[in-house]
Parts: C-alpha cells; structure tokens; sequence
C-alpha cells in the first residue's frame, strides 16, 4: 500500500515540473469570522422581514411551505394540524433545549404520538431504538441555525439534542426558525461557517451540518420530478416571532 | 476493463444514432437541462464574476497542492477520521474492501459518486463478499440492469418509465404501472430498509475543505445524509484535486455548482461531514474513512490535462456538446462521457485509450462555454490529437492522409499544383458547388457529409489578382 509520504512525494515531484502559472487567486476569507458574522447579524436585524419574504419565496418555488405564528406556544398547533390534515399519528421532535419550544406534550395532550430525542449522550442500545422511533415517524419536528433567503435553504446542525434523522427520516419535516438566524446570501452563509470554525467548536456540535433546500426530489425517470425520493416529500418552515428560546446557539 | 469496449468507438456511435428512443430522450434531456442552467444564472448577475472566481481558487489550490492535502489529512484526523492514499484503482479498492474486511461489513449502501464508478468498487464488493447497493434512484435502476451510466448527473438518462417498470417486475416482483411517482415510491420503500441494514456507507465527495477537515457532499434525493449517517462505517472516496481551501471558498462553488448542473440555485441536500459521531450525538457513523486517489490525475499536475483537474463533474459540458446529444454516454465507452470524460478517459487510461474519442469533437467551444470553471476542453481535445498521433497509435489510415497532407502545406508550389488538379480531379463528382459523394476510402468522409467543392479560383489566386490590381 502507498504511504503517506510515498503519496506525496510524487505530488510534490509533479508541482515542481509544473510549467507556467495561471491567474490564480483564493477567495478572500474575512479576519476575524465571529467579529464579522456578529457585524452582519447585526445588520440583518433591520432587514429580516424583507429576508423573511425572500425566503418565503424562495422556499415555495422549491416545493416548501412557510408557516409564521407570533409566539413559541403556538408552534405545536401548526405541527398538529400538518400532522392532521395528512392523517400522521407519529412524530418525533428534538427536545426543547434545543427546539425552543416543547412540542411533544402538547401533541401527546391532543392524542398524537410524539417521543422527545434526548439532549444528552445515550448507550448504543438506546441509540438504535430511536432511531426506530425516527423511522417509524411520520413527522420530524427540527430547529434550523440558519435560514439563507437566496436559496430558500434551512441549515440544520446535528449534535446533543439534534438528531440527524430527525430531519431525514420521517416523510414529513417541520424546522422550527426566529429572525436572528436569517441570513441573505450563500456568500453569507460562507461566513457563517467561517465563524462557526473559528477556534474550538462547541462540545455540543456534532459532525453534520445539512443544508435543506425544499423536499427531496429526483428527475432520474425519464426527468419527472418526482418529491420524496430518500428524505422528506414534504418540508414545511415554521416561522416564530417571539418566544422561541434556544440553547446552545450555534 | 469497460464492456463496451469489446466493439469499436464508430460502432457504438452507430447504434447509438440508429437507436430512436435515445435519440428522443437525449434530446430531451440535454435541451431542458440547457435551459434550466440558463435560467439559472439569468437570475445570477455576478454569476460570471463567481465562475472567474472559482477558476482562480481551483488554480491557487492546485498551486499549492501538497500544502491544502496535508492540511485536509490533519484536520480529519484531529477530529478521528481516518485517510487512506490509493495511486492506483486496484489500490482504492484495496483499501475499501480492506475497511469492510475489518468492521465485517456485509452490505454497503452507497450514494451517487462517480470516482467508485471509476475505479469499479461495485464488482470487488461483491467479489468479497459485500453486497453493494447504489441508491442515487437512477443508478440504483442502472444497478438492477446491469448497466452503466450514462450521464454524470442523470445515469439512467437512457431508460423509459416502461423500462423502469418492467426491470422492477422483473428484480423486485413488483408488477406496477410505468408512472415515475409509483416507481420512487417502490424505490424508496426497497432502500429504506437497506440504508436501515447497512454496515458500510460509501460516497465520494464534491469537495473537501482543507481548513476544517470538511468533506461535502450535494444530492437531491437525500441518499448523501443517508449514507453519512446510518451505516457504522462511512468511507469517502475522493479524487485528490477536490480538495479546497476554507468555507469561503466553499461558498463560491456551491452558488454555481448546482445551477450548472439541473438549474437548481442549490441542490436540496449540501452535507458537510465533520469526522465520525461526536460525543453526544444520538447518531452517525463510529468510522471515518477518507480515500485519496490519484489514479492518472498526479502525472497532470504538469502535464498537459492540468486544467481537466478543475472539474466539478457538473456534467454541463455533456449537455451543450453536439457529439454527446447525439450518441450518449455509453458510446463513449468508459465511466466518464462527453467532451470533459474524453480528457478523464485519457487522464484515467492514457492517451491511447481515446485514439477514437479525442476525434468525437467538434471543437466547437460550446463546452468550455458552459463549464462553470472555464475549462478549455478543445485545446485539450487539440493536445491530445496531436499526442495520438506522435505516438503512432492513431489509425494509419489516418495518419497516412495527415501525413501527406502536413508534407504537401510545406510545399507551396505543389500545393497551388494539387489544387489545380484537384478542381480537374472533382469535376464528375461537384452538384451545385458540393461534392456529395466520392469513390474509395474517401468515400468514409462523404458518407455523413459532404465536401465543399475547391473553388473555381482558390484564396491564393484571387489575392495575387487583387494584388496586380492594387499595384496599377
């Protein structure tokens, strides 16, 4: 097997063969990302209705649904109806630390089936059972980082508390999103992420950040856009102006 | 070795062309997938700008190259991933099937990546023993025909719903109506339960970020978060030109990566996979496997395909370039189609490998045109002409013609000489200005096209007449 040295040595041997330079230039990454990205926010939050708007729109034009609710405790009467209009029973949510809201016990008052994921590190054994429960679930209730307006698109962070099959496995999936984690642009987002690297990440940030644009969709049979391939047929953003209370901000 | 092969390029072109299905569904395809990336960017104004940009980041990548791999390895294996090196195909599959030996893997799911399809993971899987299933809907459709792509980003291009349904009644015994919706939905039901039962998951990777030991993976269907976060074991099995710099880079190619490819300002899932499960996470893989491959694309770090090296494998190219519209991509006969696979094929597979396919080029430009890093494919295309035929391996026939015709543009005289034989010479074959048909060998160019006849005067004779006049 080929060594990591081997491995570049021959590399390093074929750049000093290399022959005339091309125009060449990285793109330039911001200083100080946290200093930049609280500068941006802070620009953001005269401007998040526009943004609010845009993404909207762009979020229908994927196939997504925006819901806007005034405050945090009505967020479980949006959930219930999805779920009752489309006859689901079975819902699984992030806890409310990272939710920002508790959705599981107002559902289960109403008579659905909801199981709170939990915020800490659980055995092996507990692992797979829920990931059972997010299998059989028709509906994932998830938090959202960021919400970019350009593109219509939900970031989704894993970690304690944040399953990744929440968001993944049920057919339908509600992210549940407040002013502060609007951003405008992909470029924007660049900063984010610049930001969220910058020295030692948080112990509660796992190892995926998921960008969600709209539905899962393919066009792989004769081009037929078809939703719902592998994850969500359905993606709805549930838009929270006052009260929702999330801990551990990424 | 690639089964198409065992007939010749002009052959499988032939077929091809003969094949009214395909020609249907490849004109289709290609024109909406053109208009969906105009559109795209019509709503991008500083889409240019950002192309020009991600062209200059893959140049300064590759410039330092060895510095953003070292990087990449040891922001992966801070975080507990593990970086495996394979010069060669043999060697990536060694070490995936290596990894799977040792975490005692049975079945891998696998989402859509065309460096496995390169190196044929699929049939060494299975040799040892691991069942591997594609779960990109349409290769997983190629998979149960036993077929191969024939798009980068649409393999199962070339089938019709009939066919689908026909091929699950068949592998599945599920009987249904050819409707796409009713055939995901199957689809999706089969795969669910082997995504749930997989020990291995295995991708490729868009890109991988250097600064924080990124890899990212973009898919529609959401087999990409899929495969990176049931199975124990994920391995990634990555070209080693993808790597780049930081997020902020990051950002730059996703803003084009998706619009050149469907039309869509992002594709619906973008995965930045950061190491294996961290303490605390409910979920993902115990294992993080990165394979670098080399492959045939160290060698062009200074040789003369460098600039394929930038390749996205958007497939754009595929779509605009009059040669795959009209023969697909299994014509081509290798893993990577269109006008950017020929240069691939010869990167992978040497320049012997496309002594026909460096031809099937128009050398029109449409493909560096709609390349999102403005890579310039018909000067390649050029170079490696010029490379077949220095190494003798182009067919003599056409060397013989070449060669005479390169020996007679050195001789001025003899060359006024042969066009006046030649306007002689054409005489029984010109109708209306065009020669339609000739005897012989050459009769292999007027087949498919015709020939402008020579002129009544040629270029050389009217500008020595022009000059006479001027000089009055």
């Amino acid at each position: 097997m080929t060594t990591k040295a081997e491995f570049f040595d021959r590399i390093r041997a074929e750049m000093a063969r290399t022959p005339g330079r091309a125009p060449s230039a990285l793109a330039a990454r911001p200083v100080r990302p946290r200093e930049g990205l609280d500068v941006l926010r802070r620009e953001l939050s005269e401007r998040w209705r526009e943004n609010l708007d845009r993404f909207q729109h762009e979020l229908e034009r994927v196939g997504g649904v925006l819901h806007r609710v005034a405050e945090a405790g009505e967020v479980p009467d949006v959930v219930a109806q999805i779920a009752a209009e489309r006859g689901m029973h079975r819902v699984v949510t992030w806890p409310r630390d990272t939710l920002g809201v508790d959705v599981a016990a107002p559902l289960v008052t109403r008579g659905f089936d909801a199981a709170v994921m939990p915020g800490t590190e659980v055995a092996a054994a507990e692992r797979a059972r829920l990931r059972g429960l997010a299998a059989a679930a028709d509906l994932g209730v998830t938090g959202a980082e960021v919400a970019i307006a350009e593109t219509g698109t939900l970031v989704v962070v894993s970690g304690a508390g944040r399953p990744r099959s929440t968001s993944l496995l049920p057919a339908c999936h509600v992210a549940v999103f407040e002013r502060d984690v609007l951003v405008e642009s992909l470029v924007q987002m660049g900063l984010v992420l610049e930001a969220w690297h910058e020295g030692a990440e948080p112990s509660w940030r796992g190892a995926a950040i998921n960008f969600i644009t709209g539905p899962s969709r393919t066009a792989d049979i004769e081009l037929t856009l078809t939703r719902g391939v592998h994850g969500p047929k359905e993606v709805h953003a549930v838009f929270v102006e006052r009260g929702l209370s999330v801990a551990r901000r990424a | 070795m690639e089964p198409e092969l065992a007939t010749p390029f002009r052959e499988r072109a032939g077929r091809a062309l003969d094949d009214r299905f395909l020609q249907e569904a490849l004109t289709v395809a290609t024109t909406k997938f053109i208009t969906l990336r105009r559109e795209a960017f019509a709503e991008l104004p500083e889409g240019d700008a950002l192309r020009d940009q991600a062209r200059a980041i893959k140049e300064a990548t590759l410039q330092r190259l060895d510095y953003w791999l070292e990087r990449l390895i040891e922001r992966i294996e801070s975080r507990g991933g593990h970086v495996h090196y394979a010069t060669s195909a043999d060697e990536a599959r060694r070490v995936v099937l290596d990894i799977a030996r040792r975490t005692g893997a049975r079945m891998a799911v696998k989402s859509k990546s065309m460096a496995t399809e390169e190196i044929h993971l699929n049939d060494a899987l299975q040799a040892a023993g691991v069942t591997p299933v594609e779960t990109d809907l349409g290769e997983y459709i190629i998979q149960l025909a036993h077929e191969r792509p024939s798009h980068i980003i649409a393999p199962a291009i070339h089938k019709t719903k009939g066919q689908v349904a026909e091929l699950f009644a068949r592998e599945l015994g599920r009987e249904t109506e050819p409707d796409p919706e009713v055939l995901t939905r199957i689809a999706r039901a089969e795969l669910r339960q082997k995504f749930l039962d997989a020990d291995l998951g295995i991708s490729g990777a868009n890109f991988a970020v250097a600064e924080t030991g990124t890899v990212v993976l973009v898919t529609n269907e959401g087999n990409g978060r899929m495969v990176t976060s049931l199975p124990r074991v994920h391995v990634a099995v990555m070209g080693v030109e993808k790597v780049i710099p930081s997020m902020t880079d990051l950002a730059v190619f996703l803003a084009i990566l998706a619009k050149s490819a469907t039309g869509q300002k992002l594709s619906v899932y973008t995965s930045l996979v950061n190491g294996p499960r961290r303490g605390g996470e409910p979920e993902g893989p115990e294992e993080l496997h990165l394979v670098l491959l080399d492959n045939g694309r160290v060698r062009q770090i200074a040789g003369p395909l460098r600039e394929a090296l930038n390749c996205l494998r958007c497939g754009a190219c595929l779509n605009v370039c009059p040669v795959y519209r009209q023969i697909g991509g299994h014509a081509y006969g290798y893993t990577y189609p269109g006008p950017i696979g020929i240069l691939l094929t010869a990167m992978l597979n040497g320049p012997a490998a496309v002594k026909d396919l460096a031809h099937a080029s128009s050398l029109c430009g449409a493909c560096m045109d709609a390349c999102p890093v403005r890579i310039d494919i018909p000067k390649m295309l050029i170079e490696l002409r010029r490379e077949v035929d220095q190494q003798g391996i182009a067919p003599w026939p056409e060397r013989a013609v070449f060669g005479a015709f390169a020996w007679l543009l050195q001789r001025p005289r003899l060359y006024r000489l042969s066009a006046r034989l030649g306007r002689l010479l054409q005489r029984p074959f010109v109708r209306g200005g065009r020669i339609r048909w000739l005897p012989g060998l050459f009769g292999e160019w007027t087949r498919t096209r015709d020939l402008p006849a020579v002129a009544r005067r040629t270029f050389h004779e009217r500008w020595a007449a022009l000059e006479r006049e001027a000089r009055r």
